[in-house]
């Protein structure tokens, strides 16, 4: 699967696809789309990647964030420090390190977002009880944003789904493609 | 009386990490709580003895009637008083029973939960809430038996008890439901005041037979007593509490708490008479076979039981009273037996009775309270169990057989109590039974109060019990009339003459104790058909027909179970269009055929041209390609008639699914062909069979939407307006049909968790990763 054409296109394509997927997600209340369908363009983003680049390498790029540090050393001024610090995070960052450099990795689990997309669902519902009408009662905010359109608690549960979706297909791939 | 229980409930589940602070001295809060209730319980008596009964109501889910209304009447009192001053006692016995045990805190939160229960279930005026109290004294009854969990014996017993009691509380709700129907109401003083109702109403007699399989179940009546017995290999302070003094008189409080509604027919009378005479004879007669101290105890429980269950059978007022008199005197010496017997076993290590002799030099106490109990229990003057005694002679009176009956348990009670009070601790001529250790205060001390306590109750019989007796006999009778004098001396009557003459039967049936327990081992191979025997082949014979027919439906190859699902669902709609649905009308349909495009066409043939190749291909990946296509093919119809939200989630679906399988296919085996064609042929048969179906339905859905359905009006309207979008599929489904996408999204996480552990199995290396 590794031609070089898909792998440089799909570097470019990913975020543009999740991007996409987002606007799909927010467009579906109007317009054909929606949560299930914007999760699933936003896995299939995800997808490809997986198929050009391997799953390990998709979650190294999107799914963890290693933030790099290090004590300071005497000889060094607090800028300088700070300096090291983003430096060896950000354009530095997949340069060897010497062994006195430390790592801690922040890691979002496919299972996470599905955990996270179920609580978001139902969390949305429960706003309807806080305002003592039924479960799931939805509230609209009465501004419009450009692009999007007016929010409401149906927004945030369909944000909810979006999580869903993605999250667990997202979980399949990740299992099926370890060996 | 909210405040008890809910405080008795969050002792309870503190307990375990009292004990794991305080240590051994969590005795001292766990015994308080049962001791601060029984003063508490003491403040209602003023109020009750006038008559008043103590009301407090609390809703919770009035919508079906489910409510926390509690009523303290006279019987209810007796319970709550008998309950809480056991516990006191139990509590501290079980500190010393249990010393030094790692699980103390858990066993104190089972009791003190089960205590909690039983309290709730004699307090609760509400027939529900009383069976949800029941079921949790049934579940903290599991907990207690269960006890020792490192016994496979303790793990069966505490499982049967909880089977058999567990069904009878079904049987018990079932009638409780009936009951409430019958009366249109769900509180006892209801169902009192609706009575005319109940006994006119067709749901009388089943009501009647689904709620005492529930209170026999518990109470251990025939044929369900066998439970109580297996039950002995809880902690002797379990046994004490729950199988003599409190859960098992749970089912004999409901029968008592319903008579007043229920009595009346002959139904009612004969099958307490018959189950409880049949119990109480056979408890007689077992426990005269053991030689196990417990287990005999056991048996005069059973036995005791059967005798309280014909009592409230005979319906009359001195039987009712003997009832009373006689419960409160067997919660005294029972208790104390069970005490008793615990102390011995803990000391010696032993309860047979063939080891165990002269144990009163060294354990004066014990043997004091023992002693006292037994004759209390063999019904000497001036002991409350004499004058319970007499009661129940003089309430069986009236027939031969049931004085036959009463008069047997008596004699076994005299025989039992010459083993108890005399034969293990104070009679020469044996070697003496060395001991392990010495009983501590907390093991001797409670028995000796609950004997004490027997004495005096019969002392000052009419000073103390009696007032409350009375109003306890007034709410069985639901009579505010109904009196109740007890005094220790009747005179030279009939009935002395027959206590006199139980006593002499009973010592000669002591004297020839050896002999019986000789005779009954030739009795062994009858005990194989008992009821015991039946629930055990019919648990095994369960589980293993469960096991098989598992085995038979889930084999383990995903196309059976797609096939079962199929055929199921096939068969459900069969049946539904069979039964429900008209017919469809072709005739008026024809023309639409010329309506169809040339491109509908197009695809259509290019759908059959596929599955037809699809049919012949030998290569998987030929087959997903050839799968990808039909579902495009899908897509394309669903664009053509007009549902891009739809059109769009298939197409994503269906690039996903090939993906998905790409990254699946190198890790599959080679395709072949195990089967015989023939299993293709059926799988075919069941697609076509699936499909027709399915067409079929959507024409029927057709022809019916056109006239019927305001769905589609409604949602065009209201969508922009209520609910802010002009996608009414997406509305539809985030919002006017919001709870059921949650419950999809919900099932869909749940079955990526599923998948997700069915690839991280490995079977081939031997289980998971």
């Amino acid at each position: 699967m590794k031609t070089i054409i898909l792998v440089t296109a799909i570097r470019y394509l990913t975020p543009l696809f999740l991007v996409f997927s987002i606007y799909i997600l927010f467009r579906g209340h109007n317009h054909p789309g929606g949560g299930f369908i914007g999760g699933l363009i936003g896995s299939i983003a995800f997808v490809f990647h997986v198929l050009a680049y391997g799953s390990a390498r998709t979650v190294n790029s999107y799914f963890q964030l290693t933030v790099y540090h290090q004590d300071r050393q005497q000889n060094n001024s607090p800028t300088q420090y700070m300096w090291d610090m983003v430096s060896a995070n950000t354009w530095n960052r997949l340069k060897n390190r010497t062994p006195d450099w430390r790592f801690h990795i922040f890691r979002v689990r496919p299972a996470y977002l599905m955990a996270a997309g179920l609580f978001l669902a139902t969390t949305s519902g429960v706003t309807g009880l806080l305002r003592g009408k039924p479960f799931m009662t939805g509230w609209w905010m009465e501004v419009k944003i450009p692009f999007i359109g007016s929010l409401g608690t149906p927004t945030l549960f369909d944000a909810g789904v979006y999580m869903l979706v993605m999250g667990m297909v997202l979980k399949l791939v990740f299992t099926m493609s370890k060996e | 009386m909210l405040y008890a229980i809910v405080i008795g409930i969050i002792t309870a589940t503190v307990a375990p990490l009292l004990h794991r602070t305080m240590g051994r001295f969590v005795v001292i809060p766990m015994a308080l709580l049962p001791l601060l209730l029984f003063i508490y319980f003491c403040t209602f008596m003023p109020e009750v003895v006038g008559g008043h009964a103590v009301t407090q109501q609390h809703v919770w889910v009035p919508e079906v009637g489910i409510n926390l209304q509690f009523r303290l009447d006279g019987l209810s009192l007796i319970f709550a008083l008998l309950i809480t001053f056991f516990g006191t006692l139990v509590m501290y016995y079980a500190s010393g029973y249990l010393d030094g045990d790692p699980l103390l805190g858990n066993f104190y939160l089972y009791l003190t939960l089960f205590m909690t229960a039983m309290l709730g279930l004699v307090m609760s005026d509400n027939i529900f809430s009383l069976f949800i109290f029941w079921e949790l004294t049934s579940i903290s009854s599991y907990l207690l038996i269960g006890y020792k969990q490192a016994e496979k014996d303790s793990r069966v017993s505490a499982w049967q008890a909880l089977l058999v009691t567990g069904l009878g509380g079904l049987a018990l709700l079932g009638g409780l439901i009936l009951l409430s129907i019958s009366a249109g109401s769900y509180t006892f003083s209801g169902l009192l005041t609706q009575r005319a109702d109940v006994l006119q109403h067709a749901f009388y007699v089943p009501a009647v037979v689904l709620t005492l399989i529930g209170c026999f179940t518990k109470s251990a009546q025939f044929p369900f007593h066998f439970w109580l017995p297996n039950a002995m290999a809880a902690p002797t302070p379990v046994s004490a509490y729950l199988h003599s003094v409190t859960m098992v008189k749970a089912g004999i409080y409901l029968i008592a708490r319903l008579s007043p509604v229920l009595a009346g027919p002959d139904i009612w009378h004969y099958t307490l008479m018959t189950v409880g005479g049949i119990t109480a004879t056979l408890g007689a007669v077992l426990a005269l076979q053991h030689t196990d101290l417990k287990a005999i105890l056991a048996y005069t429980t059973i036995s005791a039981l059967g005798l309280m269950v014909t009592m409230i059978g005979i319906g009359t007022d001195p039987a009712m009273k003997a009832m009373l008199v006689f419960m409160t005197a067997h919660a005294l010496y029972k208790g104390t037996l069970f005490l008793v017997t615990g102390c011995i076993d803990h000391c010696t290590g032993t309860r047979e009775l063939s080891k165990l002799y002269r144990l009163g030099s060294h354990m004066k106490y014990s043997g004091l309270a023992a002693s006292l109990a037994a004759l209390s229990m063999a019904g000497v003057i001036p002991f409350i169990g004499f004058i319970g005694k007499e009661l129940l002679y003089e309430a069986s009176l009236s027939s031969y057989v049931l004085l036959a009956v009463t008069m047997l348990s008596g004699i076994t009670f005299v025989a039992v109590a010459i083993v108890f009070g005399y034969r293990v601790f104070w009679r020469k001529g044996e070697d003496k039974t060395q001991l392990q250790h010495h009983a501590g205060f907390p093991l001797y001390f409670p028995p000796l109060v609950l004997a004490i306590g027997g004495l005096a109750l019969g002392l000052l019989v009419h000073l103390v019990p009696t007032p409350l007796l009375q109003q306890g006999m007034r709410a069985i009778l639901a009579n505010p009339n109904a009196e109740l004098k007890l005094s220790l001396w009747h005179g030279f009557t009939p009935v002395l003459g027959l206590s006199v003459l139980t006593l002499l039967l009973g010592y000669a049936v002591y004297k020839s104790l050896t002999v019986l327990h000789y005779r009954a081992s030739t009795l062994k191979p009858l005990y194989r058909y008992g009821p015991n025997t039946l629930y055990h082949m019919m648990f095994e014979g369960f589980l293993h027909h469960a096991k098989a027919f598992i085995l038979w439906l889930q084999d383990g190859y995903l196309r059976n179970y797609v096939m079962y699902i199929m055929f199921f669902f096939c068969g459900l709609l069969y049946f539904i269009l069979w039964r429900d649905t008209p017919g469809i009308d072709f005739t008026n349909r024809i023309y639409q055929l010329h309506e169809i495009r040339l491109y509908e066409l197009v695809v259509f043939f290019l759908v059959i041209a596929a599955l037809i190749f699809l049919l012949g291909t030998r290569s998987r990946l030929t087959s997903i390609v050839v799968m990808g296509l039909v579902g495009y093919s899908a897509a394309l119809f669903y664009i053509l008639f007009g549902a891009p939200d739809v059109a769009a989630t298939q197409l994503l679906i269906e690039t996903l699914t090939v993906v998905i399988f790409v990254l699946l296919l190198h890790k599959l085996p080679a395709f072949t062909y195990l089967s015989h064609q023939f299993q293709k042929y059926k799988f075919i048969a069941i697609s076509a069979l699936f499909g027709i179906l399915m067409t079929y339905v959507m024409l029927l859905v057709q022809q019916q939407a056109m006239s019927t359905s305001e769905l589609k009006e409604y949602f065009g309207k209201t969508s922009y307006l209520e609910a802010h979008g002009r996608n009414i599929v997406n509305v539809i489904l985030v919002d006017f049909r919001g709870l059921d996408t949650l419950g999809e999204i919900t099932v869909l996480a749940v079955a990526a968790l599923g998948i997700f552990s069915l690839l991280r199995l490995n079977p081939e290396r031997g289980g998971k990763q």
